[in-house]
């Protein structure tokens, strides 16, 4: 007789994190995103860890989730039904052709297979090497996804600053207030993944 | 945006109608009405309706926690999960009981103890108080567990000093059950001072309108010379009495029961009122 003494399930936003680490991992790291200038793929990446969570985890229907995050009951059916089996083989290089597939969508379900079935995605902490540790530096990254959710871009200074007070930036092993990050750059910003390239150009400047 | 069904578009939703055994004779006492020629005849369901919400409700010490896992007994023991949210009692004392219960009945406890999942609710306060929360795990344990059957024991454990939140609480747990497809069993307390006939009051305000139908449990202590002549049983006796207060799902029988629980600890239902005590004037 198995007895659950303690809340379980449910973080939907802990797990889409878990998956949006993840899914960075499959793809080689941010470094390698960085390197690539793939860095728009992010929000995409984020947007598709919380389908496949909602999906999975919370049972949620395509409207409900649609819904939940501001997206089309048809872009949350394209990430929930991608083949992440020819995501795969795609970004290994086995296709020439890019795939029809929803790409985020098929490496999200990737990375949400791949920790359910290491049992990481129940666990309230995941056991960290030092590879993780250097992932886990973009953490950043998620928290500013997160609180730009339903933000109009171009953004101004003050919608962002608004939105993101408090979150620390670590960027190659130095830590900085996003306030700091935020004097430093341009203005409008036109979207996230401008944000978020900007913000890591700022810190690492 | 409003939705809207044509009858017809239903058909492949609308669930099966059989029974989910208790162990009990309540399981006859669930029937569905076939033609046959020209007649109607009853036909006993064989176990409370699938994917109904019963109610099961009565004043403390009528046999409620003890019905509640005779039926958690009988369906694990048949193969099908059970998961348990215990409220009231810790869980190494429901493994205990459940034990006991497995025995009596002749039930392959290894069998039940690997078919029963069980959140202990009673030692959490995080989990008691937040319904959230206590939701969002049972959805966990349905999702890994594969469970088909749930019970609540009780439920009105989780509204016990907020009871203005009785109806929002019962609904959002009604709607849970409902979504993931589970035949569910919430236990719900009675006052001694809510008139026992009824089950408007049980657990809270009209708690009844929300589920699928409800049980009342119900104890008469003999204590008076009517009760001896009437009853034909002594003074001090308690006299158990069990009755399907309604059920949406399906047809049932509507006449009041004796039960016992007996020695092992086993709910027994014996007659209708009227017949036990018929034979009892005789």
């Amino acid at each position: 007789m198995e007895i659950i003494a303690r809340p379980k399930g449910g973080d939907v936003d802990r797990m889409a994190e878990k998956v949006f680490m993840k899914s960075i991992e499959i793809l080689g790291g941010l470094k390698k995103l960085v390197e690539y200038r793939n860095l728009t793929w992010l929000p995409s990446l984020a947007e598709a860890a919380y389908v496949i969570v909602l999906r999975n985890e919370a049972l949620k229907t395509y409207s409900e989730i649609a819904r939940e995050l501001g997206i089309t009951e048809a872009t949350a059916k394209n990430i929930a039904t991608a083949d992440d089996v020819k995501v795969l083989d795609y970004i290994r290089g086995g296709l020439e052709e890019r795939p029809k597939e929803h790409m985020a969508g098929g490496i999200a379900k990737l990375a949400y297979r791949a920790l359910k079935e290491s049992g990481e995605l129940d666990l309230d902490e995941v056991s960290l090497n030092d590879e993780m540790t250097e992932i886990l530096e973009i953490a950043w990254a998620v928290q500013v996804l997160s609180k730009i959710k339903g933000l109009d871009f171009p953004a101004g200074k003050e919608q962002l600053a608004e939105r993101l007070a408090g979150i620390l930036v670590k960027e190659k092993g130095r830590e900085y207030r996003i306030e700091e990050l935020l004097d430093r750059i341009d203005y409008p910003v036109k979207s996230p993944s401008e944000l978020l390239h900007k913000l890591k150009m700022a810190a690492s400047a | 945006m409003a939705r809207y069904y044509e009858l017809k578009e239903l058909e492949t939703k609308a669930p099966k109608l059989f029974g989910i055994p208790t162990g009990t004779k309540l399981d006859d006492m669930f029937y569905r009405i076939e033609r046959e020629g020209d007649r109607y005849i009853k036909k006993p369901l064989g176990g409370i309706p699938h994917l109904a919400v019963m109610n099961i409700t009565g004043v403390p010490d009528t046999g409620k926690s003890v019905f509640a896992e005779q039926f958690a007994v009988t369906q694990a023991n048949s193969g099908y999960r059970v998961l348990f949210v215990t409220v009231e009692s810790p869980a190494n004392f429901l493994y205990t009981a459940l034990k006991q219960k497995a025995e009596a009945m002749g039930a392959d406890f290894s069998r039940v103890e690997e078919n029963i999942v069980v959140i202990d609710a009673a030692e959490s306060d995080e989990l008691r108080e937040n319904v959230r929360a206590l939701i969002d795990t049972m959805a966990y344990a349905i999702r890994e567990k594969k469970t088909s059957n749930v019970i609540i024991d009780s439920i009105t454990g989780l509204y016990e000093h907020k009871e203005v939140m009785a109806r929002q609480i019962v609904r959002q747990v009604f709607n849970f059950l409902k979504k993931f497809r589970q035949t569910g069993i919430l236990v719900s307390q009675k006052r001694s001072a809510q008139a026992s006939e009824s089950a408007e009051a049980a657990g809270g305000l009209a708690v009844a309108h929300i589920v699928d139908g409800t049980i009342v449990l119900d104890k008469k202590l003999i204590e008076t010379r009517w009760d001896v002549n009437l009853y034909g049983l002594p003074l001090g006796e308690v006299l158990r009495t069990l009755r399907i207060d309604g059920c949406r799902l399906t047809a049932h029988d509507s006449k009041t029961w004796v039960f016992e629980i007996t020695d092992t600890g086993l709910v027994d239902i014996i007659s209708p009122l009227s017949d036990y005590v018929e034979s009892k004037i005789r």
